[in-house]
């Protein structure tokens, strides 16, 4: 066995999680190598709008961490350079009908230190001049942000092989070397890798991983569907909400949700995201979904009724059972690590999460409680 | 019910074939005239003889015209489709107003498009492919230019050269990228359809009345902006029509689930029995989607999509060999990728140069067509990849000094779209019950 072949951690995934967690980690002063059996940004990063939001989140450790992760965010995009379209944004949330809710959970919000704004109808027309007539009440949060996350993730890791890393797409997994409980390396298609840490960043895939590995984790799919229009002038200036959006989030019905985002973008299409299905891995197109998504987002905004629906591309959230992501050592395997489960989030929360799961694997200590992340709460075993 | 999509020759063949069985049939046709391209809007008067092909495209027009079996959907896209209990469900943008088709059987016509490679300036004004030119003719009566060089492979580039002429445009010469001697390869082909022989000798006929000079082994090196350049001398021009056979159009196939594979010449087609049906049990494809090979086996095809009659397979077969050899007459090399610079376009709705891709994949890690599609933005834009597609996967692949693979080319011929549809009517479908 060579030294070329000896790292100090390996990470599995070459999505947003995987990228920012392996620059975290060579940051830290650790020999990463990083392996993804597809391409960089393959799975849900690279089917994702880029979502770096504050504004859909319950006060409690997710938006704790998300807060953290949105000023990390700006902070790589300094290291990295603007090379991944990182944009503040800002989001609109509005209200069709009785606004208690939303004005409520803004409140709640604020409290928890997010920049949340109640504006009225003027205020509305003024930060999105479409928005259809009788929309009387919103919230502004100027803190929502958006980046381009395929670029993003490739541009990381380019400043991960620049710090010595290496990275390795189209090598799979196929079996991890475990001695006494504790891992040693995993066995891929292009050989053998020896590592006393591994991380598991497989996104809606990190349940097979975990099998792999002899351990277990309840990370399943939820699908979902966004519309692309044809290219135009921008008319759009922020994401927008509906506020039954948050609502989506938040739950675990397993049939069909969905509650409209619509954003322009650099290029100059309109995104129309999000649906939320629970339907394994069947990627079928669903007519429907695209309906209801389409009539969604032109009740918000009547002017994009003769806007030319262009393509549709579907991809698979990873989440858990409690909708909050997995961040932490394995309670089976020693030296397995997982950050994974970060449903239609993982973009936004990805360089938070890369923190605290670099801050624990070095034993520094952390910016946050990291218990509510932690696998055990699937797991067992004592904390 | 059977509908067919598409109202070419494989499409309109197909139709009156059915008709004929006593089947009712809905032809669906996203222009406003039957022909599809290359049998578009057949003018009355034609000039100086009528083509070949003629004869054939009148007795069907008229058919399909007369049928009362036969109703026509114009200025339909089929945007949607799929098969739910034994039953197709076609969604349909006609005249801008969503619509269902439900039919029992359903017959893929959908043709191709040209596809043109891109050299140094393919992306000034006046560039554009041999079929844009012949439809704007055709369905417009507009000559796009004054001045043409028509560039490329294949024997496509005859009837444009020869229309253009006719209509009044100066052809100032076909630069043919294969030499004729080639035809050697398809001697068989030729004996076994002496048609072609025919065909082949009043284009050539025509050719000479008009004045177009053919050079043959030649290729467009780069274009300026009063233009070409090839062996290093400028030839003067105002426009440049292009292509390099064709691509299938195979977004209705890939959408309802049909097997594609890929031709010997990298083409992905739709897979098809001895019947033209398709993996997909009720699902038929006739004409240039099942392999590219010209109006008259696209007839046959039809005819026998139509009617599932096995009288018409020899002569098929005939015409399948023809048009398979005729790939072997006009190859499209890979030596089209050492004419390009750094800075030459190769997604023009995106704007995307072939260093851009080369970055994707030195720089970002890209390591398939797809991964520098998302780095780049190639392929994203109004097309859909429809014209930069193949050749941005070619180019990564070259690139990485690997060849593609089946899966790959497949991958880039599907979407997920078959047609845009405007949000309004696509929400309004709620609605509306289908």
């Amino acid at each position: 066995m060579t030294s070329q072949n000896n790292f100090d951690a390996i990470v599995i995934g070459a999505g947003i999680v995987g990228a920012t967690t392996s620059l975290a980690l060579t940051k830290a002063g650790l020999r990463v190598l990083v392996l993804d059996r597809g391409p960089v940004a393959g799975g849900t990063t690279g089917a994702g709008e880029g979502n770096i939001l504050v504004s859909d989140k319950e006060p409690g450790p997710e938006l704790e961490l998300a807060l953290m992760s949105r000023d990390l965010w700006f902070e790589l995009g300094d290291d990295v350079g603007d090379s991944f379209e990182l944009e503040a944004k800002g989001g609109v949330v509005v209200s069709r009908g009785d606004d208690t809710a939303l004005r409520d959970f803004a409140k709640r919000q604020q409290s928890a230190g997010v920049n949340a704004q109640l504006v009225d109808g003027n205020e509305l027309r003024k930060l999105e001049p479409h928005l259809a007539p009788g929309m009387n009440s919103g919230a502004f949060y100027p803190q929502d942000s958006q980046c381009q996350p395929m670029l993003a993730a490739a541009q990381i890791l380019k400043r991960v092989r620049e710090r010595g890393g290496i990275v390795k797409t189209g090598t799979m997994v196929t079996k991890f070397v475990i001695v006494s409980n504790r891992v040693k390396g995993v066995e891929t298609s292009e050989g053998i890798f020896n590592a006393p840490t591994i991380v598991n960043a497989a996104g809606t895939w990190a349940g097979e991983i975990s099998k792999l590995a002899g351990s277990f984790l309840p990370i399943a799919p939820r699908k979902g569907f966004i519309l692309v229009t044809a290219p135009m002038p921008q008319i759009i200036n922020h994401k927008v909400y509906d506020s039954d959006y948050v609502a989506n989030v938040a739950s675990g019905e397993a049939d069909l949700q969905t509650s409209t985002v619509v954003e322009g973008t650099r290029s100059g299409t309109i995104l129309i995201g999000a649906s939320r299905e629970r339907v394994g891995f069947d990627g079928s197109m669903n007519i429907d979904v695209l309906r209801r998504l389409a009539a969604q987002a032109t009740s918000l905004f009547p002017i994009l009724r003769d806007v030319q629906l262009l393509r549709a591309y579907r991809g698979f959230r990873p989440y858990a059972p409690d909708h909050l992501p997995v961040i932490g050592e394995d309670s089976l395997i020693a030296g397995l690590w997982h950050s994974a489960g970060h449903e239609g989030a993982g973009i936004g929360l990805a360089p938070g999460s890369a923190r605290l799961l670099t801050e624990q694997i070095t034993g520094r200590s952390s910016f946050m409680d990291a218990s509510p992340f932690s696998p055990r709460r699937f797991q067992g075993g004592s904390a | 019910m059977i509908a067919i999509v598409g109202a070419g020759p494989a499409g309109l063949s197909a139709a009156v074939a059915a008709a004929k069985l006593g089947q009712q049939v809905i032809l669906i046709d996203s222009s406003p005239r039957l022909g599809g391209q290359y049998w578009r809007h057949l003018p009355s008067n034609w000039g100086v003889g009528r083509p070949p092909y003629f004869a054939k495209a009148q007795e069907l027009f008229d058919e399909v015209l007369s049928n009362p079996l036969i109703t026509r959907f114009s200025n339909a896209h089929v945007w949607q489709a799929e098969k739910k209990a034994e039953q197709f469900n076609l969604y349909v943008v006609r005249n801008g107003v969503e619509e269902i088709v439900k039919a029992e059987k359903v017959i893929l016509a959908t043709g191709a498009y040209d596809r043109a490679l891109p050299f140094p300036g393919w992306d000034l004004p006046g560039v554009m492919t041999a079929g844009a030119a012949q439809s704007m003719l055709k369905s417009h009566g507009v000559l796009v230019g004054k001045k043409f060089v028509i560039a490329g492979t294949g024997p496509f580039l005859l009837p444009v050269a020869t229309g253009l002429a006719a209509a009044g445009a100066e052809v100032v010469g076909l630069y043919e990228a294969n030499n004729p001697l080639r035809w050697i390869l398809n001697l068989h082909g030729l004996i076994l359809n002496p048609s072609k022989i025919r065909e082949g000798i009043y284009f050539l006929k025509k050719l000479r009345s008009l004045g177009i000079k053919v050079h043959y082994g030649k290729e467009i090196q780069s274009a300026v902006s009063d233009g070409v350049l090839v062996d290093g001398k400028k030839i003067e021009c105002d426009t440049v029509a292009i292509g390099s056979g064709f691509v299938p159009e195979l977004s209705l196939a890939g959408i309802l689930g049909a097997k594609l594979k890929v031709g010997a010449d990298g083409t992905v087609v739709v897979d098809v029995d001895q019947n033209q049906q398709t993996s997909i049990p009720g699902l038929y494809a006739a004409g240039e989607s099942t392999g590219i090979g010209g109006s008259s086996l696209a007839v046959l095809e039809g005819e026998i999509a139509g009617s599932t009659r096995k009288g018409k397979r020899l002569a098929r077969w005939r015409a399948q060999v023809f048009a398979t050899g005729l790939q072997r007459v006009y190859p499209v090399s890979n030596k089209w990728q050492s004419a390009l610079t750094p800075q030459t376009i190769l997604c023009r709705c995106e704007e995307v140069s072939l260093a851009d891709i080369h970055g994707a994949i030195d720089e970002l890690g890209a390591q398939d067509g797809r991964s520098a599609k998302l780095f780049t933005r190639a392929g994203m834009g109004l097309c859909q990849g429809r014209v930069c597609g193949r050749n941005v996967s070619e180019i990564v692949a070259c690139h990485l000094s690997r060849d593609l693979t089946a899966e790959e080319r497949i991958n880039t011929a599907q979407r997920p779209l078959a047609a845009p549809i405007s949000l309004g009517e696509l929400g309004d479908g709620l609605e509306k019950n289908f």
